[in-house]
């Protein structure tokens, strides 16, 4: 039986070893590169105080693009949006933000509609992108926050990477290597964070009606962003992105919110249901810099006010 | 319980522990622990579907004991008729329910007569196909008396629920597994490594090649129609692969976990894919199924006695049941009935098949090999579609030869590396199977070094986000 554990322990020590120094060297690789925006914000992000930042899912991360953004209201801005993920991940990445040493005067919460009364007690499903800088705590404690396999595979990443590299394998090991060979390579998105949807095509079709979709704002990381960017001095502004189907009707609420969902009026400008395609982005981001000039011009008054 | 499982990462140790560490000296013990761990193993799964199984064993002891007792040929007709009753009938309304009331409908409707027929919600409980024929052949092997019948209820019931071939398979001779609960056990280091090597490699075949194969299979037979002949064909070859990866790596894994607490259960895949015709691929696939047809239908049947015709119909028979108890489906059967035809094509025309299980590959043998392969992966496509219909709207698809773009498989990033993903799973399988058959061994071993190199492969290169249940849970 001794010879046989032995024999045991050394395979079992050897997987593990070598499976061990892998994840190591796989999440260095990762951040040291810009593959994923948490990585890409770290390094291939110089400024450290921007004017605005833009959080949110896919529909942030395809709608609002910052190069228009900044252009039209000359200021600085990035998107930070990333697709498949919850108003928690959006949580997660304002506190990365804050950790990284960066400031912004305006944080812009552009999450799904119905993320804003939605809340899972899973980590949503890119979350892993945060795993290199897992020995952190506030990315330890959010993945402890949540329950399932994908976030205690995570949660354990700490003291056992091989746990969340291996788990994730086709999402971290392989673009590891891809950030060792070339760590500027980008996952999908330019050098302000943006991300576009083709044209595809459909035909113009007017739309006619749409289903209304009442908004709460019951998620209760909503109330954590706001008093997050409280306490950063940061003004919180949230969007609805356009929608082909549905209507946003915002309940009363004490937040800011800049709501575009009837904002396109033509089948063409979307990708799908929930999503604007490059057309659309354009409208859309045009129609945003000016609705979001007054929160602008209201934060530089702030600030001019604070300087004198 | 999944073998692919944490829970049985915590499991299988646990039980280890006990079983040598605690009740080693005490072989009832340890078969108490076996037939505990086995309930809790399946128990995991639906604990309801346990009284099946003890109804099972219960019925089978009781008539064991019968069948012992008595010499007359009536009774002993008698009790083995009670067992074949309550066992297949218990598969049958399980299984087959469904399935027999639909195609009475179906087959009514052709007359033009509607019947309607209230249907049941039935669960298929998981393995019931394989521990109802490892029951069955304790019960056949006793009234032939080819088998004392045991009288020791506990390593009776512990052969019936053995964990690790409980769910599925392989199917265990009582001849072989039930005499092992009555000898004590000494621990081989050797025998228990051999163990070892096999779950690691079963693993590496479910985890890495089955799974994601099953990445490309899924999408390739869920979305046929929009895919040209080129991209079909290779989905059906990736099937071949993966059900073989899915199936013989939980054998393999059944195997090793029953060699580490020192039981020895019989070989169920010996490298098929190395075939180098029909009747050898079914001498080297699922063999304990293969070999219970043969036994206890295709001899008792008259087997290759008789003339050329009956020899045919025997073959058919076999076949025909060997589909239908895959699964309750016409595609099944079609399937069946594919092999036989296949089957029995060289034997009409008198063309020798017989290759040796343990001979080496030659060169010159490649081409058989080939044909052999693309014939088991071509008939797979009766056994994954959904319908009889679609499978052979699928074949047309493939011999129209329009299309050699492969684009499903580089259709964005995440095929592409999913594509590289399983070449490389497939070309790590074949090396070690080909060598392995080169050496004249009968499974793959794995060395100290190798086993490092295999287990890391199934840490970076297996599937464990959206992994595939085991194929054959659902016969």
């Amino acid at each position: 039986m001794t010879a046989f554990l032995k024999r045991i322990g050394i395979i079992v020590l050897g997987i593990f070893g070598v499976s061990m120094l892998v994840s190591m060297g796989s999440l260095w690789a990762l951040r040291e590169g810009d593959f994923y925006k948490p990585s890409f914000l770290v390094n291939g992000v110089s400024t450290s105080d921007f004017d605005y930042i833009v959080l949110g899912a896919s529909t942030g991360l395809t709608t609002l693009n910052t190069k228009v953004i900044d252009s039209v209201l000359h200021i600085e801005g990035i998107n930070l949006s990333m697709d498949d993920t919850s108003i928690s991940s959006q949580y997660l990445m304002l506190e990365h933000f804050l950790a990284s040493g960066k400031h912004a005067d305006i944080c812009v919460l552009a999450s799904s509609a119905s993320s804003y009364d939605a809340i899972s007690i899973h980590i949503s499903d890119n979350d892993y992108r945060f795993l290199p800088y897992v020995s952190r705590g506030y990315i330890s404690d959010y993945y402890a926050s949540f329950s399932g396999t994908a976030a205690g595979v995570s949660g354990l990443s700490k003291w056992l990477p091989m746990a969340g590299v291996g788990y994730y394998n086709a999402e971290l090991f392989y673009p590891s290597l891809i950030s060792l060979v070339a760590p500027q390579h980008r996952n999908r998105f330019d050098s302000k964070g943006n991300y576009t949807y083709p044209v595809g095509s459909g035909a113009s079709k007017r739309i006619l009606s749409r289903h209304p979709k009442t908004i709460y704002f019951k998620n209760t990381y909503l109330a954590k962003i706001k008093a997050l960017c409280d306490s950063h001095d940061i003004q919180l502004v949230c969007y609805v992105s356009p929608l082909e189907q549905q209507e946003a009707i915002l309940e009363q609420t004490s937040y800011d919110v800049i709501n575009h969902s009837t904002l396109l009026k033509d089948s063409r400008y979307f990708y799908d249901a929930i999503h604007v395609n490059t057309l659309g982005r354009h409208v859309a981001s045009l129609q945003f810099s000016e609705d979001f000039r007054s929160y602008v011009i209201s934060e530089s008054f702030d600030k001019l006010r604070m300087t004198e | 319980m999944l073998f692919n499982s944490l829970t049985f990462a915590v499991f299988l140790p646990l039980v280890f522990m006990l079983y040598w560490f605690v009740f080693r000296h005490s072989l009832k013990r340890q078969n108490v622990l076996v037939l505990l761990a086995s309930y809790v193993f399946y128990g995991w799964w639906d604990w309801r579907f346990l009284g099946l199984i003890l109804l099972s064993t219960l019925v089978d002891f009781f008539v064991g004991l019968q069948l012992r007792k008595t010499e007359t040929p009536k009774q002993r007709k008698f009790y083995l008729l009670l067992s074949l009753c309550v066992n297949l009938g218990l598969l049958g309304f399980f299984k087959y329910y469904h399935f027999f009331i639909e195609s009475w409908i179906d087959a009514w409707s052709l007359f033009g007569i509607q019947m309607h027929a209230s249907t049941l919600e039935i669960i298929l409980p998981v393995g019931i196909s394989f521990y109802t024929f490892q029951t069955l052949s304790y019960t056949i092997d006793v009234y032939r008396k080819q088998l004392e019948a045991t009288r020791d209820f506990l390593q009776f019931a512990t052969f019936v629920a053995f964990f690790p071939q409980l769910v599925a398979g392989p199917i265990e001779r009582a001849s072989h597994l039930l005499p092992q609960f009555a000898n004590a056990r000494r621990f081989d280091a050797d025998f228990a490594y051999s163990g070892i090597s096999l779950i690691i490699w079963g693993l590496f075949k479910k985890v890495v090649v089955a799974d994601n194969c099953a990445f490309f299979v899924n999408q390739i037979f869920e979305g046929y129609g929009h895919l040209n002949s080129a991209e079909l064909f290779l989905g059906v070859l990736l099937f071949g692969i993966q059900i073989y990866g899915d199936f013989s790596g939980y054998s393999d894994i059944a195997i090793g976990v029953g060699r580490l607490f020192g039981f020895s259960l019989q070989t169920n895949f010996a490298f098929p894919y190395f075939s180098r015709s029909i009747s050898e691929f079914w001498r080297r696939w699922h063999i304990s199924l293969s070999s219970w047809f043969r036994d206890y239908v295709y001899i008792p049947l008259g087997g290759s006695r008789g003339s050329l015709g009956m020899h045919a119909r025997n073959i058919c028979v076999v076949f025909l049941v060997s589909g239908l108890w895959h699964g309750a489906n016409w595609t099944f059967l079609v399937w069946g009935a594919v092999h036989a035809f296949l089957f029995l094509v060289p034997l009409l025309f008198k063309v020798s098949q017989n290759h040796g299980r343990e001979t080496q590959l030659a060169g010159y043998q490649f081409p058989s090999m080939l044909l052999t392969f693309l014939m088991v992966c071509l008939a797979w496509v009766f056994f994954r579609a959904d319908s009889v219909p679609i499978a052979w709207d699928m074949l047309g698809k493939i011999f129209s030869f329009e299309g050699h773009s492969l684009g499903v498989f580089y259709k964005n990033s995440k095929s592409l590396l999913f594509a590289v993903i399983t070449v490389v799973g497939i070309f790590v399988l074949w090396l070690y199977e080909f060598l392995a058959v080169q050496g004249n061994q009968q499974e793959v071993r794995l060395s100290r070094y190798h086993a490092i190199f295999i287990g890391v492969l199934i840490v970076f290169m297996g599937v464990y986000k959206n992994p595939s249940d085991f194929i054959y849970f659902q016969f």
